[in-house]
Formats: structure tokens, sequence, C-alpha cells
């Protein structure tokens, strides 16, 4: 069984059909790419993945269980863990509390498991090299710093499955390989993920499987290799190759 | 000596609403104008059953019941409605409660007024108010500081600067702004049950629309959501409103020219920190 399936996902805001009849499943332990053209609804999909927004149609299922009519906050609470695109750190509170205030979300038994929680904060900051700024408020930190410390902060909390919306925009180059790094280390822990990139050589260096979506529609699906090749991809971007 | 009595049990009968206002308004950033809708409703729960019944224990738990209803109601709102729409809601909650107070002339005794509200055995004398109040204040000053400080103050402030990056690690909104709410009616119940017995008379005119004003002027003035800094423009603002008193104006011209003094510290004070004040909202 695939940790998340999603079946006939459509959404229609004002007419306007923004998703349309989205189907795909998510294996444990995979690495998912969702790529498409600007406005295609990639970031709309993880909205009704992640409960903000209600599909009209279709179901979602994560684990066996149907969560299409669960709250944002329940869903969070059953294991998906979303990094939004504009950094969902808080910038007013500092780094520990960043970390503690996702740690003090989970329900009651999992804050058990994970012992004590300053140790947990600690160990977060230590992974994305941050140990000495602890008391200093997120908005003093970069764009890299902040997916860096989302994401460590996501793991820790011991999230599964990981929706990352882009996660190297606003990050600057020299960054972009630690947090491919860490994505990398989100592979090896186990997680599933889904991530949303305009990087295709990205995608294609950390992607077990490629989804591509266009006018909200899934119109490809399969290996890196095999997306990179294919017409419909040149065509969606770059338009009918006069060329073929 | 006594103005200087007088000016404490103003002071500490005014904190813990503020303090606790201050939890919904500063740190929630929510924007909850009814506040002396809550005060108006607690005092004359308060009042009328402490005179019908004689009891204050009755009245207490009157007082109690009716904060948290009317609390659980503003909760509600606050969750079903836009911030926007909840704002002039709030305001309009607060007027519809006076214009109630103001009518029902039977129970109330309408612009009339309630006279001769009786007070604990202990508060005899304004020294015994001021101290009384005192206590009560420090008790709020040490509930608000935990409280900020818990977990329940970080998820309140990481919904306040970010609705759904909260909601996504699965903090429960509604939780938080019930109890968000019941903690600020608990801060207007206490100054409910000091201040009608320290004038010994409740009138609706202490609750009008100009006292809306005076509180957002503390929060705002004190930093929102920061507990020693909303104590300290508390104090501040109190004595100064107070001191106005010595001023050689007719009562006619002295409504009116606190009224504008606190409209020009308020506009002075939003203005410097109009970055901080509300954060813009990211899109995500
Ligand atoms: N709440 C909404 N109401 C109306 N239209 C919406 C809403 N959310 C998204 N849309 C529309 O849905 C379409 C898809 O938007 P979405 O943000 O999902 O695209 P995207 O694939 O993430 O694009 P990008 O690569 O630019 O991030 C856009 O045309 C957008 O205007
Ligand atoms: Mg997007």
């Amino acid at each position: 069984m695939a940790l998340l399936e999603l079946k006939d996902l459509s959404l229609t805001i004002d007419e306007h059909k923004i998703l349309q009849g989205i189907s795909f499943d998510v294996e444990e332990g995979q690495i998912i790419g969702l790529i498409g053209p600007n406005g295609s609804g990639k970031t709309t999909l993880f909205n009704v993945i992640s409960g903000f927004l209600k599909s009209s149609g279709g179901s979602i299922t994560l684990g066996g269980e149907d969560i299409s009519s669960l709250s944002p906050s329940l869903r969070a609470k059953r294991g998906i863990g979303r990094v939004f695109q504009n950094f969902g750190i808080f910038r007013d509170m500092t780094l520990e509390e960043n970390i503690l205030v996702a740690l003090e979300a989970l329900p009651k038994d999992q804050q058990k498991e994970l012992g004590d929680l300053k140790e947990v904060v600690a160990g977060t900051l230590d992974m994305v090299g941050l140990s000495d700024s602890g008391k200093k408020k997120a908005g003093s930190l970069s764009g890299g710093q902040m997916r860096l410390l989302e994401i460590a902060r996501t793991l820790k909390a011991g999230k599964g499955l990981f929706l990352l919306d882009e996660p190297t925009a606003g990050v600057s180059p020299k960054m972009t390989g630690q947090v491919a790094d860490i994505i990398k280390e989100l592979k090896r822990s186990g997680k599933t993920v889904l991530i949303i990139e305009h990087d295709l050589p990205f995608i294609g260096s950390i992607c077990d499987e490629v989804v591509v979506l266009d006018v909200g529609k899934v119109v490809l699906q399969g290996t890196p290799a095999e997306v990179k090749e294919s017409k419909e991809l040149k065509e969606i971007y770059f338009g009918a190759d006069p060329t073929t | 000596m006594d103005f200087i009595w007088h000016i404490i049990a103003i002071t500490c009968m005014t904190i813990p609403h503020a303090l606790a206002y201050n939890l919904v308004f500063g740190k929630g950033k929510i924007l909850h104008f009814g506040p002396i809708g809550v005060s108006l409703v607690a005092s004359y729960a308060v009042v009328i059953i402490a005179i019908s019944t004689g009891s204050f224990i009755a009245a207490t738990l009157v007082g109690l019941i009716s904060v948290v209803l009317l609390s659980l109601f503003l909760a509600w709102l606050s969750l079903r409605l836009d911030q926007d729409a909840f704002g002039v809601m709030t305001i309009a909650v607060h007027l519809s409660i006076l214009a109630v107070i103001l009518n029902w002339n039977g129970l109330t005794r309408g612009a009339l007024g309630i006279p001769g509200v009786p007070r604990f055995s202990f508060l005899s004398s304004v020294q015994s108010f001021a101290i009384a109040a005192a206590v009560v204040s420090l008790l709020f000053v040490i509930a608000l500081r935990l409280i900020d400080r818990s977990s329940f103050g970080r998820q309140l402030q990481a919904l306040a600067e970010h609705e759904w990056h909260a909601k996504s690690l699965g903090i429960n909104r509604t939780k938080v702004h019930v109890i968000a709410f019941l903690v600020a009616g608990l801060g207007a119940l206490a100054t409910a049950l000091l201040f009608p017995q320290y004038l010994a008379f409740l009138h609706p005119n202490d609750y009008q629309y100009p006292f809306l004003v005076f509180f957002i002027t503390i929060i705002v003035a004190g930093n929102p959501g920061s507990v020693y800094g909303v104590l300290l423009s508390t104090i501040l603002l109190t004595v100064l409103k107070e001191a106005l008193r010595f001023l050689p104006l007719s009562s006619a011209v002295m409504g009116p020219v606190r009224l504008i003094l606190f409209g020009i510290i308020m506009l002075a004070v939003v203005y410097w920190r109009r970055d901080t004040l509300f954060p813009k909202q990211r899109s995500i």
C-alpha cells in the first residue's frame, strides 16, 4: 500500500478549474519531484494535501486512512510536514522557540518519545550549524539558513511525509548544496518526500520519480531520465518544438 | 496622601484587565475591540447579583459564568470571521451590550446607573482598595508572565505571525483562541469585582467608547504582547489620566481634552510602531 494516495483530486474556485482529476501514489521512502510551469497548480495541490484548501472532488489517503475531511492541524498530527515556499519560520520568535513550538504541537505520546525537548532543540540547531544562534530572532537568518532550519525542525519533529515547496527558492547558490544534502538526509532516514522544484538538474539528482503538472493535470510521470527525454516536457515549457 | 492611594488603587484595578486583554490583542494580534463590552457584562452581572442576593459568592459565580459565555462567543466569532470583519463585529458587540444596559431600565436602571454598590467587608478605605488591587495585579503579572513563556504563549504567537504556518505544525487554533479569550475574560472579571465597589457606583458612562481608546493606547504604547511593557504603560497612562484632573478645566472640557490627548498618544505610537504593530501576512 502506498503511503499517500491521491485519487481524482479536483479543485474549482469561481468556475476556475485549478486542479483537474489528479491521481498518483507515493510509496513510503520515495522522493517524488513535482514540476510544471508557473501557475500549473503545484502549490495548490500541496494546499489541498495539507488541508488548507478543500478539494471539490476526489480523495486523499494517508497510510490507509482517508484524511480528506481533516483540518490542517490534524493532518499535521498524522505526520504531514510542510515546508513553505516563503519560509514557514516565525521571524519574531527566536530559533529555539521556532523549534520548540513545532515539537510542542505534536501529540503528547510523540512528545514523550522525543524525550527532553530542550535536547531535541539543541540537536536540531546543531544539525544546521546554528548552535550559537539559539537565542537570536529567526528574522536575522538568511534564506538558506531559514530553509535548513525549517527542514531540520520538520525532520526532528518526526514527520513522515514531507511537502517541500521550492526548497531552493530564496537560497543563495552557495547554500543550495546544503539544502540538497539535508533532503538526501531525509531519504536516508526513510522519509517520504514530495518536492516542488523548477531546477531540473536538482530534481534529477535527488528524485526517484517525477510528476509533471500542466494546467492542473498530471501530464507525465516517470523516472527523471524518462521525463527529461520526453517530447511533452519540452512542449510544456517551450511550446511545440518545430524541428520534430 | 489619599490621592497617592487613589492613584495606586485605580492603576492596580486597571492592570488585571489590561494585561489579560494584551494576551488577545497584543500577543495574539486578534483585532478584539470588545474588551469594554466584556467589562460591562462582568460588572453588571456582579453588581446586580450582589445587590439582589447580598452574596458576593453568588455574584462572583454569576459574573464568572457570564464572562465565560461571552468570551466563548467572542472566541467563536474570531474563528469564524476574517480579522477585519471580527474587528467591526466586536465594536458592534460592545455597543449592543451598552444599548441593552442603557435600555433595560428594570434591571440596570439604564442611564441612571446603580448607586450603593455593596463592598467586600475588608474594603473599607481607599488604602485597603489599593492594597487589595495591588495583590490582584501582582497575581495577574505573575500568571501572565508564566502564560507568556508557556507552550500556549508560543502557539499564540506563532498563530499571530502566520496562521497557515502555525496550523501546518499541528497547532490547534480553536483551542488557542478559546484559552486566550477566557484569560482576557478573567481579567475583565477581576477588574469588575473591584472597580464598581471602589466607586460605590456603577455607571454605563464609565464603559463608553473612550475607554476602548484608552485600553488600546495602553497596549500599543506598551509594546503589544509584552507583559512588562504593558504593565509600565498602564501605570504611566493611568497616572497621566488621573493627573489631568489637576488641570483647571471644567468637567465639560475635561472629557474631550482627555480623549484628544489619548487620541494623539495613540496616533503617535501607532505611527512610531507602524512596521511592527501588525505583521504583514506573507504569501505562502
Ligand atoms: N485561493 C485561490 N483562489 C483563486 N485562484 C487560485 C487560488 N489559489 C491558486 N489559484 C490559482 O491557481 C493557479 C495555480 O496556482 P499555484 O500557486 O498552485 O501554481 P504553482 O504551480 O505553484 O506556480 P508557481 O510555480 O508560480 O509557484 C494559478 O492560476 C492561481 O492564480
Ligand atoms: Mg507555487
